[in-house]
């Protein structure tokens, strides 16, 4: 039983930052934006987040730098593939490099370390216990106690599902997907819905990279990231953006994470541990493509 | 009635010198239905743009109740009660009915959450003023073009418009949608709506409208009461010259059979059936017109005599050369061809004029190759000329892209080509399809002398009055089958009609 919570939280602590990440990227999917630029600024997040906590001592400047930083990253991106409408995914591309390049680099200049930078200094983020939950037993353990922004992400799946299905703006943001010529007839500006959408995708990403550098750790490596930005693509390429979807689909990614975790303990290498939440991906992508595949034989 | 938009001496030039109107005055009566006619590239949709704010126009104002109005966007004129249907329609699959309708100005309820109960009220509450026969539940991506069509209307009615243009709403339309649309509009304007129809089908302009302006060049002609014109007057002041309509009757018999199918079967992808044992003969100088609503077997019909698709049975040949299994460029040696999409399948629209007037030559004909593997590309310009000079194709330069051309230019290189490749047969996919009077006249014409010339031709036209003119026997297409088959002069078009809706039955006497 002790293995099965451990398993569960590990699982909620991998899923988070992807399932943030990918949220973001689902607005970005549905406004018809290819975005591949979550895995930089998940990491600005994460590198802004430290930087902030480690500055003012506060892990909600922290987040707030965080998301902030993300944000700048996405105004980027608004200005390169929006305004001088260069190409998408060279410019996502881009920004990733510059992401990693920049990190790397201030990293460095500010705190002359390589590799990972750590502080008493810096403030994590804190976990909350919720008041009835917390003294259930088992359920408590899973479902209270857990940090703060794992809660939001939580939270972030029901406030992405009611935004993209149950309100104006939703309408308006999958019809810049699905036939913006058809939006801008109807008088709305489909640029101005791919800006919001990636306005929206920074702030989720920013609050992603927070949880990196300031969630269970306190501390900012280098590629921190480590391709959860990619893997929340997939992940939003795989159910089309559906933010239900995506909280399954990252949450499979998280039990492998947690059970890669828990395999290093017993002794395999964690180069292969790390491997796990990849191959899950890989396997969810075959899985995907079978089950497509079926129902087109099945339609003929 | 009182003017109530006032178009008045609208000048617009499109740089360097293209002038596409030149001081035009329309006024536009509340509760009428005005026809905007004219060739293509008369500056009808230029006008109508300028109107809906879509182009500013150099000279000249816009007044709306008298008093002026400059809009700089299609919202600005939704907002003053002009609303535009453009020609092709801009709707999200995805969406259904009333999402489509809604979007953009959507209800929302207190939480700022789409209110789709009010939404979905509205919009019945609109369908059903309008006598609309729709679903505000059904999918977009599962209706016909025609209810798609009225979800674009519709879309407008309940932005509240007052005034709707509609860019050749029927262009997309089957015969049989046709007085339905028109049913529909007529209904709005006694509801007290302003139309403005652009079209250049001059049978459907007098039969629906209640004035007609005709522009030529950029300039207004005219604008006359439709009751007190005729279709050859409207013509005459389109073209400015007298139009022939008619086509002259086969002066000889025809000769031998030069085109044969016999017992041809064809199946789709997903293995229907879509053409059942189609047998059907073409005679040297006798132009044979397939009839038939669109989508009962004329597109497999064509791609299997052009060889785009494998029948299933069955037998063709020309001039008794057995190409039922041949090669498409083996059948090119023996058939000419004009495809219904000049965009997609007659022509490339980036590959320069030449290039496109010598496809298919080019791979038939030695002396296009300089030693063997080498385009002659001088070669190649010298017989764009000819194609120019020898079919009246207004252009500049044969290395201008085709898309540069207009659409009767385009359908003039590629009828050249396909003429010059001197076949005994040939196959004519809408051939007339969105060409202007003038350019129609042309083809019909050409089509006249090949016959006479002793070509067997097959030509498929959704415009029976086309086929009636031209065919000297009509062969009608019902669920992939050829149910009738019979000459002209022992037809009429109700009979013609009652074949393409009801199949085989014999026609009520």
């Amino acid at each position: 039983m002790r293995i099965a919570i451990g398993l569960l939280n590990g699982m909620l602590a991998g899923a988070t930052p992807v399932l943030l990440a990918a949220l973001g990227g689902a607005f970005t999917f549905y406004a018809g934006v290819f975005n591949i630029a979550m895995e930089g600024m998940l990491l600005v997040g994460a590198f802004c987040a430290a930087l902030g906590s480690f500055f003012s001592g506060s892990w909600v400047v922290g987040v707030v730098c965080a998301i902030a930083g993300a944000l700048g990253l996405s105004l980027l991106f608004i200005l390169f593939a929006i305004v001088l409408k260069t190409d998408e995914f060279v410019t996502g591309i881009a920004l990733n490099l510059f992401a990693a390049g920049a990190t790397t680099y201030l990293l460095r200049q500010l705190f002359g370390v390589r590799g990972a930078f750590t502080d008493a200094g810096i403030q994590a983020i804190p976990r909350v216990d919720i008041p009835i939950v917390a003294q259930a037993p088992l359920v408590g353990e899973v479902f209270s106690g857990q940090n703060l922004i794992v809660y939001v992400a939580a939270l972030a799946v029901l406030g992405c599902a009611w935004l993209i299905f149950r309100t104006p703006f939703g309408l308006r943001l999958r019809a810049a997907g699905y036939n913006a010529p058809s939006l801008e007839s109807s008088g709305v500006r489909p640029a101005h819905v791919r800006v919001a959408a990636l306005l929206l995708c920074g702030v989720l990403c920013g609050l992603g990279g927070a949880f990196l550098s300031l969630g269970y750790v306190r501390l900012f490596a280098e590629g921190m990231s480590a391709g959860r930005g990619w893997i929340a693509l997939a992940a939003v390429i795989l159910v089309n953006g559906n933010p239900w979807g995506i909280a399954l689909i990252t949450l499979l990614f998280g039990l492998a994470d947690g059970m890669g975790l828990f395999a290093q303990g017993v002794g395999v290498p964690a180069q292969f541990t790390g491997m796990a939440p990849y191959i899950a991906t890989l396997i969810a992508l075959f899985v995907y493509a079978r089950r497509k595949q079926g129902q087109r034989v099945g339609q003929a | 009635m009182s003017d109530f938009i006032a178009l008045r001496h609208i000048t617009k030039t499109f740089p360097p010198n293209v002038i596409a109107l030149d001081d035009v005055s329309v006024s536009f009566e509340t509760g009428e239905i005005h026809a905007v006619v004219g060739e293509n590239g008369a500056g009808k949709s230029t006008l109508m743009k300028v109107l809906y704010g879509l182009l500013r126009a150099d000279r000249g104002e816009i007044a709306l109740h008298g008093r002026p109005v400059q809009f700089s966007s299609a919202n600005d004129a939704i907002a003053a009660g002009i609303g535009m249907v453009h020609q092709e329609i801009l709707l999200i699959p995805e969406y259904t009915v009333w999402q489509n309708v809604v979007l953009g100005a959507e209800p929302r309820t207190r939480w700022g959450a789409l209110d789709s109960r009010r939404a979905r009220e509205a919009v019945r509450a609109k369908i059903a003023a309008f006598g609309f026969n729709l679903d505000p539940d059904a999918p977009v991506g599962q209706i016909s073009i025609a209810a798609r069509q009225k979800v674009e209307i519709l879309k407008l009615l309940y932005r509240d418009v007052s005034v709707l243009i509609l860019d050749e709403p029927t262009a997309v339309l089957t015969p049989l949608e046709v007085p339905q649309l028109f049913e529909e509009l007529r209904r709005l304007r006694a509801g007290g709506k302003t139309i403005l129809f652009i079209s250049h089908h001059l049978d459907e302009v007098l039969e629906l409208s209640d004035r007609v302006t005709v522009l030529r060049r950029g300039r207004k002609v005219d604008t006359v009461a439709a009751g007190s014109t005729s279709k050859a007057e409207l013509a005459r002041m389109m073209v400015g010259r007298d139009v022939l309509f008619a086509g002259r009757p086969a002066v000889h018999a025809p000769g031998e059979v030069v085109f044969r199918a016999e017992g041809v079967s064809a199946r789709d992808d997903k293995h229907i059936s879509r053409l059942r044992e189609v047998t059907l003969e073409v005679r040297a100088g006798e132009i044979v017109g397939i009839a038939g609503v669109e989508g009962n077997g004329q597109f497999e019909l064509v791609n299997v005599i052009i060889g785009l698709i494998q029948p299933a049975a069955g037998a063709l040949s020309v001039n008794g050369h057995d190409l039922t299994h041949a090669s498409i460029l083996e059948r090119r040696r023996h058939i000419a061809f004009v495809a219904q999409d000049r965009s997609r399948m007659g022509a490339s629209l980036s590959a320069s004029i030449a290039e496109n007037a010598i496809m298919t030559h080019h791979r038939l004909n030695e002396t296009f190759a300089r030693r063997r593997w080498r385009l002659d590309m001088q070669q190649a310009a010298a017989f764009a000329t000819r194609v120019r000079e020898q079919f009246a194709v207004a252009m500049s330069r044969p290395d201008q892209p085709f898309r540069a051309l207009s659409g009767g230019n385009q359908q003039k290189v590629i009828l050249g080509r396909e003429l010059l490749l001197d076949r005994p047969f040939l196959l004519l996919d809408q051939p007339t399809r969105g060409l202007d009077v003038g350019s129609t006249e042309y083809v019909r014409e050409q089509m006249l002398r090949q016959r006479d010339a002793g070509r067997a031709i097959l030509l498929i036209s959704s415009d029976l009055e086309e086929l009636f003119s031209l065919a000297d026997r009509i062969a009608v297409m019902h669920r992939g089958e050829i149910v009738a088959d019979i000459p002209t002069a022992h037809t009429s078009l109700e009979q013609v009609g009652y074949w393409m809706l009801q199949g085989r039955e014999p026609a009520p006497a």
